[in-house]
């Protein structure tokens, strides 16, 4: 659907983003792109909508009307109520969308539709937003941190709905965020970025089992677990944790039985991204050295 | 980002993104009647009845400057480089509508406000004040100036909101030359003719000084020397294009 090659784009003399290798993005893909601030994340996105001038060959047969997009700041008038707005950006009454009712009460915003912009919420700007690109029902989306700066219970509300909207569809999603938890749910690929260099991309379970083997054992960081297990494959982890890399279903229940014998608690994963992440990044810088 | 054509759905926006900003509504609409009507009250018992007719029209011709200015010099460059600020023009764009069809769309519905604005202007002044019935061709000079003077505007106050691309500083530079135009051209209740020299040879170079000094004569008797005027048109248009070309080229470059 979409071929990335030799992406190069500089900001003055700084490079903020460089694609040696070759990113497809095929109907129906789900991919989450990860990295810290600053990594090129954003950047990425601008290029496949072509808002910046860039270097490479992006090879597309997507007309713009195939694309929508998500940004990462999204804003309207503030004098407007919402209802104008949707109308406006829709060039559509909403009394005669048949189609639009439903996403606006599938999101519950109708009684957001006589407020206007400044008055809303946060969490409920972000619907705003979803449900004018979600009407489009382009071939591919892109949501750029749709659910920075919301709390807990909006963020985990607004994902379920994006998830529930995207069941059983085939567009493509280009979903950037920090949140690896809400990645995990759902995409099926990831791109992983880091000071404007693609680390990783590919199969979300396949860079798992490539980056962190078949599962991850992952207790609290405390010396009496340290001194447990000593002599395990321990692998890169957040501060206070201690992530043990099992390479098959046998190294699991080993370690699994030593973790309940010493009366220590402990999570299996097999699609931890915090960690898969952490270890690529790793694992790249290495390769560099 | 399907394509989206110019529409009525746009425009409407607009009009109504203008009628929510205050400041344009009170500036645009109900300043220059207030002015109108109290400098009208104040120079009434100053001047003997003969000449009050042509006073009041004077009056009328030159407070009326103040619409397109405040609507357009100041309310829409401050609107527009607020929408800039927050990239609205972009997220606008990125729903398909292209920067031309949101340019038009803004051009008109100013135009469409500004021109509602000057008939409630007119309607009241016309019913409050003794204005002078004018010569047609005045009638329609006078229009046509207040037309073109209105797109100029809006190609400055365009032009300023991209070149300087906050709301801050736009703001403070229009309001800065909102007020410079109308001490210079005579609409603060100071004649052009009891200015400084300096500032006279400033103000022979605005359409808006000829404007509020001579049409009073040329809505009487109907015969007119446009050379000034329409020298100062052109010199004012190219200044406002100069600064358009300025903008355009900083926002391409930021959009680089």
């Amino acid at each position: 659907m979409l071929t990335i090659e030799n992406l190069k784009v500089t900001y003055g003399k700084k490079k903020a983003l460089k694609i040696d290798s070759s990113i497809c993005i095929e109907e129906g893909d789900r991919i989450g792109i990860i990295g810290s601030n600053g990594a090129g994340k954003s950047t990425f996105i601008k290029s496949i909508l072509g808002l910046i001038k860039y270097e490479g060959r992006i090879s597309t047969k997507l007309k713009p009307a195939d694309i929508s997009v998500h940004m990462q700041y999204n804003n309207y008038s503030n004098f407007m109520p919402v209802k104008y707005i949707i109308e406006t950006i829709l060039n559509t009454k909403i009394s005669k969308n048949l189609e639009l009712q439903e996403l606006i009460d599938f999101f519950g915003f109708r009684e957001c539709l006589k407020q206007k912009y400044s008055t809303l919420s946060g969490g409920q700007k972000q619907r705003l937003t979803i449900i004018l690109v979600l009407i489009q029902d382009t071939r591919l989306v892109c949501f750029d941190e749709v659910t920075s700066g919301l709390d807990f219970e909006t963020r985990q509300k607004l994902l379920e709905k994006i998830i529930d909207w995207y069941k059983g569809r085939n567009n493509a999603i280009c979903f950037v965020s920090h949140y690896y938890e809400e990645l995990e749910q759902l995409v099926d690929k990831l791109l992983l970025i880091e000071e404007g260099e693609v680390i990783a991309f590919g199969d979300k379970r396949e860079l798992f089992n490539k980056v962190c083997g078949d599962s991850l054992i992952i207790l609290e960081n405390t010396p009496k677990n340290k001194t447990l297990l000593k002599g395990y494959n321990i692998i890169k982890s957040p501060t206070h944790l201690i992530a043990i890399s099992c390479k098959d279903i046998r190294d699991e229940i080993e370690l699994s039985s030593l973790l309940i014998n010493n009366d220590i608690n402990f999570k299996r994963s097999c699609n931890d991204i915090e960690i898969l992440s952490i270890n690529a990044i790793n694992n790249y810088k290495q390769m560099g050295v | 980002m399907k394509r989206r054509a110019i529409n009525w759905n746009l425009i409407k926006y607009e009009i109504r993104n203008i009628i929510g900003n205050i400041f344009t509504v009170f500036f645009g609409v109900i300043f220059p009647i207030v002015m109108s009507l109290l400098i009208s009250q104040t120079y009434k018992s100053q001047v003997p009845k003969e000449v009050l007719p042509k006073m009041m029209t004077g009056i009328f011709i030159t407070m009326s400057l103040i619409s397109p200015m405040a609507i357009i010099l100041i309310g829409y460059s401050a609107n527009y480089s607020q929408e800039i600020e927050k990239e609205i023009p972009l997220r606008l764009r990125l729903f398909g509508y292209s920067e031309k069809s949101l340019l038009i769309s803004k051009l008109i519905a100013y135009m469409i406000f500004t021109i509602i604005s000057l008939l409630i202007y007119s309607f009241i002044n016309i019913a409050i004040l003794d204005i002078q019935t004018p010569k047609l061709g005045a009638l329609i000079s006078y229009m046509l100036s207040l037309f073109i003077i209105t797109v100029i505007f809006f190609i400055l106050a365009h032009g300023l909101a991209m070149l300087l691309r906050k709301y801050g500083p736009t703001y403070a530079v229009t309001m800065i030359l909102y007020f410079a135009f109308m001490i210079v051209c005579g609409m603060m209740g100071v004649k052009v003719n009891q200015l400084p020299e300096i500032v006279q040879s400033v103000a022979y170079t605005l359409p808006m000084t000829y404007i509020s000094t001579d049409f009073v004569e040329f809505w009487e008797k109907g015969n007119y020397n446009f050379g000034p005027l329409f020298l100062s048109t052109i010199f004012l248009g190219i200044v406002s294009l100069v600064i358009l070309f300025f903008g355009i080229k900083r926002s391409n470059k930021i959009k680089k």
